[in-house]
């Protein structure tokens, strides 16, 4: 895969370590994924807990890889995750818990973390993709993903 | 959205069809890739059209299809395509980037199984409380046999049309030749108005007379500019990627290098400024903050309709400092001492009018003019749009502005330019009628007149008059009134022939008042119910086209898939509408006549271009200009997404030539070569938003969201702009929003003298106190209907952005309320 064509436009400061901030993104819990129960090909994985969230306010996580860098939060009082490469161009959006929307630091796309998702504003063309998460017994349970995660044919690799 | 299926995009095959597109929306002209292959077969994630290992996940800006991105399609043949439209990595205009409109192009394509499938297939002729699909041969010779009886008995001047003048999507120079070539040169009328405006008019008249093409310099330049000062426009939201990728990268300091190459020697180069005067706090401020820090950033929060006292202010001060282009004024311009006496204005009259601070004043006239560490000249590039525009007076609005570009020489120069940043692509070349057009000052309010009862024909071509227009309301209250009129003497003559139906209407106009309505666009609107005839168009992908972009770059878009059912560009339609005419003069052995309205033999829109931009050069009104001539397909194929730039210089090892800035020379468009200043005294509000601004509560301005475009045709049918703005929004402070008892999400309806529409409430501090702004170009609200008939005398443009409404609390859409966010956009 070759950069972006002109390395002076290898531009916004923000951008800077982008994939370092993908790939520092740590895969919590991996190990306890489940091969069963499973929905369009997505294995159920327990991401956090969602006692722990509650305090927080936020946690972060891969799914349904450790390449793909997920948000889960607090919002409307239930607990909502989201992809957190933005659907423009791929680069990490930050969370802004007192807004409760994500914002894109190379190209200012927004995202209401409210309402599935939705751009507020910016350039991209989809969406947030949503990670679809249950609770059981205080483990959330990532099962699925609504929409397509920048960077991928696929959202399962493979 | 079910996961079910859009979790995976199918993937190109190595040797799949590939075309270059430039974008069909905004002035940027983005350079995208195009894919098409057979439904079925697939490339793999590690082997593919794209060159790219999807197996791994590919870093940020990489070349990613999103879901927007790929579409299906069935062309004429019968057969199913995937067609995969990504953004271009190698196109110097956006560098592999999308902006949220572009980005969706697959997605509008013409699809049976997404909204696009209401696209006109067609032609349609009115008949039995419908329009009914017919053949081409049947519907042209039906308005052909209409028009002909017009043009005989009545003259062509009752023959009005309305149509896109413009490049991209809905234009290009294949179709503004090809339907001018029969309206001018042909049918002969000079009753016409372009999509956008009731009249036949430039929105740029002031500049041109000045000596100074609207369009002079480059997305590179305004990476090099010291400063750039943006009046009245929005560029993150409609000229998205001149924003982030040229200008973003100025004000961030990653330009120095390039500074220090194409400055003078020992010349100061630093990171960009930039000055924004605009009523509202808009996106596009919050961003260059982000971007540049809030010391390189001036918002100027001016009181509406006052920017031509600001820019005297600026003037009338920087000439006070001697921060004038004094050499360059005394060699190569006309008028200066007049327009200085004459513009005069004292910083503390111009803050009291404007509403902004003398020191404000001060801060923008030094980062515009006052020289640099190094003493030299700043280079500052100069962009407004609609905010000056459609403001309260054209001409004198325009004027100002290219008055302070004058002064400091901020045209010519590496790094300077004094544009328009453009709503949509040019693509204009146009023949002239015999008697010429009248001019500027003289020109007809076509669509005024047409509302008032005026002409027997009317063409609606790619454009939506009842959104795009004056006073909207009463004009679609009266062209309906007007068809109805054509549509009922059609009814007492069903079963009737051609020539028996076009006598009925021919006498319904004629005699009744009514008017012949003809339609061309590419999706049914209001239009369609007003039409007695409907012909359908291609657009971009579905031919080839084209266009040029707000650095004068023009470039050849590809076909890439069928238009649906018989659908044609538009320079085709015009030929079939010409030729049509031409068969019935000849039964008659009218020669003279049939004379008129020869030169369509054309099978392709490449014969068309070949006889217009290419064919033209300086015979004709063609902004490819006397080496327009130089110009071909294949040339153009050539030369790929980048194509060239306007004017061209010469072809050299098969290759075109461009031109990156004009007026390097300093030779000006004008008899004597100077530039013109020109006297800009404040135009005075007009009476007629005057009368409302007495009688209504709030003032309304317009202007747009980033993911609506135009008219919203395509955009309305799109998933997430049609969920995102399901109704036009209005912008409303919180404390208005207080006292009215509004909140976000509540219906509310907009009314004055003029007419009233339903709008969203969004709250917000984007607009002040006082102030709304409405998203312009909702056809299910639209904000014309609040527009006065107020136009510029001197060149007919309205004042689309000023007029006065009072507001009423409807209630809640559950629908509309909750399911678009109103989460703060600034």
């Amino acid at each position: 895969m070759k950069e972006p064509q002109s390395s002076r436009r290898g531009f916004l400061k923000a951008a800077a370590g982008m994939t370092a901030v993908a790939a520092a993104a740590p895969a919590l819990l991996a190990s306890q994924s489940s091969k069963n129960g499973n929905f369009y090909g997505y294995e159920e994985k327990v991401v956090g807990l969602a006692s722990k969230i509650k305090g927080a306010g936020e946690m972060d996580f891969n799914y349904p890889d450790v390449d793909s860098p997920c948000k889960a939060v607090m919002v409307n009082g239930q607990i909502k995750a989201y992809s957190l490469l933005c659907t423009h161009k791929g680069c990490p959006i930050m969370y802004n818990a007192t807004k409760k929307a994500f914002r894109c630091p190379c190209h200012f796309s927004e995202f209401d973390a409210q309402l599935d998702g939705q751009m507020i504003i910016g350039q991209a063309t989809e969406n947030i993709p949503e990670i679809l998460v249950k609770i059981e017994d205080d483990k959330i349970i990532a099962y699925g993903v609504n929409g397509l995660i920048y960077g991928r044919e696929s959202n399962i690799k493979g | 959205m079910g996961f079910s299926i859009n979790d995976k995009r199918p993937l190109p095959p190595v040797g799949a069809t590939k075309k270059n597109i430039t974008c069909e929306f905004c002035i940027v002209g983005c350079g995208y890739t195009a894919y098409k292959w057979p439904k079925g077969t697939s490339g793999s994630d590690k082997r593919n059209a794209l060159g790219v290992d999807f197996s791994k996940q590919q870093p940020a800006l990489g070349v990613w299809a999103s879901e927007q991105m790929v579409n299906s399609v069935i062309d004429r043949d019968g057969k199913e395509y995937n067609v995969m439209v990504i953004p271009d990595q190698n196109c110097v205009v956006n560098l592999g980037q999308n902006s949220a409109r572009g980005g969706a192009m697959a997605a509008t394509l013409y699809s049976k199984s997404t909204f696009t499938r209401d696209r006109l297939k067609d032609p349609q002729v009115y008949g039995g409380n419908n329009l009914n699909r017919t053949t081409w041969g049947d519907a042209t010779d039906l308005a052909a046999r209409v028009l002909k009886k017009i043009i005989d008995n009545d003259g062509p001047d009752q023959i009005a049309f309305k149509a896109f003048d413009h490049g991209g999507g809905g234009g290009g120079y294949e179709n503004t030749w090809g339907t001018g070539k029969l309206f001018f040169k042909a049918i002969q009328t000079r009753s016409a108005a372009i999509h956008n405006r009731p009249a036949y008019n430039s929105e740029v008249h002031a500049t041109r007379e000045m000596g100074i093409g609207e369009l002079n310099t480059s997305y590179y330049d305004t990476e090099l500019s010291d400063t750039i000062f943006v009046i009245g426009a929005n560029p993150y939201e409609t000229q998205s990627n001149l924003f982030i990728m040229h200008w973003a990268q100025n004000l961030q300091g990653g330009t120095i290098d390039a500074k220090k190459k194409e400055f003078d020697r020992g010349e100061t180069a630093e990171s960009g400024k930039i000055i924004f005067v605009d009523p509202r706090v808009t996106s596009s401020i919050t961003n260059a903050v982000a971007l540049a820090g809030k010391d390189n950033v001036l918002h100027l929060r001016i009181k509406p309709g006052t920017d031509v006292t600001l820019m005297n202010a600026l003037f009338t001060y920087i000439h006070e400092k001697g921060w004038e282009a004094k050499d360059f004024i005394k060699k190569h311009t006309e008028n200066f001492k007049k327009t200085a006496n004459a513009n005069a204005v004292s910083l503390r009259k111009a803050s009291k009018v404007t509403g902004i601070s003398v020191s404000d004043i001060k801060k923008a006239a030094s980062w515009i003019a006052k020289p640099k560490k190094s003493g030299h000249r700043p280079r500052t590039a100069i962009y407004y749009e609609k905010g000056i525009i459609w403001g309260i007076k054209n001409y004198e609005n325009v004027a100002s502005i290219a008055n302070l570009a004058i002064l400091t020489q901020s045209v010519g120069r590496v790094g300077t330019g004094v544009c328009r940043l453009g709503g949509h692509q040019e693509g204009y070349v146009r023949p002239e009628t015999p008697e010429g057009m009248p001019g500027r000052k003289n020109l007809v309010v076509i669509d005024a007149e047409a509302a008032e009862g005026n002409y027997l024909a009317f063409f609606a071509w790619g454009c939506n008059p009842f959104v795009d227009s004056i006073m909207g309301e009463r004009l679609a209250t009266s062209i309906k009134r007007r068809s109805d009129i054509v549509k009922k003497a059609m009814s007492r003559n069903i079963g009737a022939d051609n020539e028996t139906m076009a006598d009925a209407i021919y006498r319904a106009c004629k005699y009744d008042g009514g008017l012949f309505m003809i339609d061309i666009d590419i999706y049914p609107t209001f239009k369609s119910e007003v039409a007695h005839v409907e012909f359908p168009a291609a657009t971009t992908m579905e031919m080839n086209l084209t266009s040029m972009n707000g650095e004068r770059r023009v470039r050849l878009s590809e076909k890439i898939v069928d238009a649906p059912g018989t659908a044609k560009p538009d320079c085709l339609i015009a030929a079939e509408i010409a030729n049509a005419i031409k068969s019935l003069y000849k039964k008659e052995g009218n020669t003279k006549m049939a004379k008129r309205f020869e030169g369509f033999n054309w099978k392709t829109e490449e014969d068309a271009f070949n006889d217009g931009f290419a064919g033209q050069g300086a015979k004709m009104d063609s902004q490819g200009g006397p080496t327009g001539v130089l110009a071909s397909y294949d040339l153009l194929r050539a030369n790929g997404n980048n194509g060239v730039q306007n004017p061209i210089k010469k072809v050299s090892n098969g290759k075109l030539v461009g031109t990156r800035r004009l007026y390097t020379d300093n030779k000006f468009g004008t008899k004597s070569g100077k530039a013109m200043f020109q006297p800009t005294p404040q135009p005075p509000m007009p009476r007629q938003v005057k009368n409302q601004m007495k009688k209504y509560e709030f003032w309304v301005n317009s202007g747009r969201v980033n993911e609506v475009w135009q008219s919203n045709y395509h955009t309305s049918r799109l998933p997430m702009p049609s969920t995102r703005w399901p109704i036009a929004p209005m912008e409303i402070n919180p404390k208005d929003a207080h006292a009215k008892g509004i909140s976000n999400g509540d219906l509310v309806m907009l009314h004055n003298d003029y007419g009233s529409i339903r709008v969203v409430a969004y709250v917000t501090d984007s607009t002040r106190s006082g102030e709304l702004f409405v998203a312009f170009g909702f056809p299910n609200s639209p904000l014309n209907n609040l527009v006065t008939d107020f136009v510029d005398p001197d060149t007919k443009i309205p004042f689309y952005k000023g007029t006065a409404a009072s507001m009423r609390k409807i209630g809640r859409v559950e629908d509309i309320a909750n399911t678009m966010s109103f989460k703060s956009r600034i």
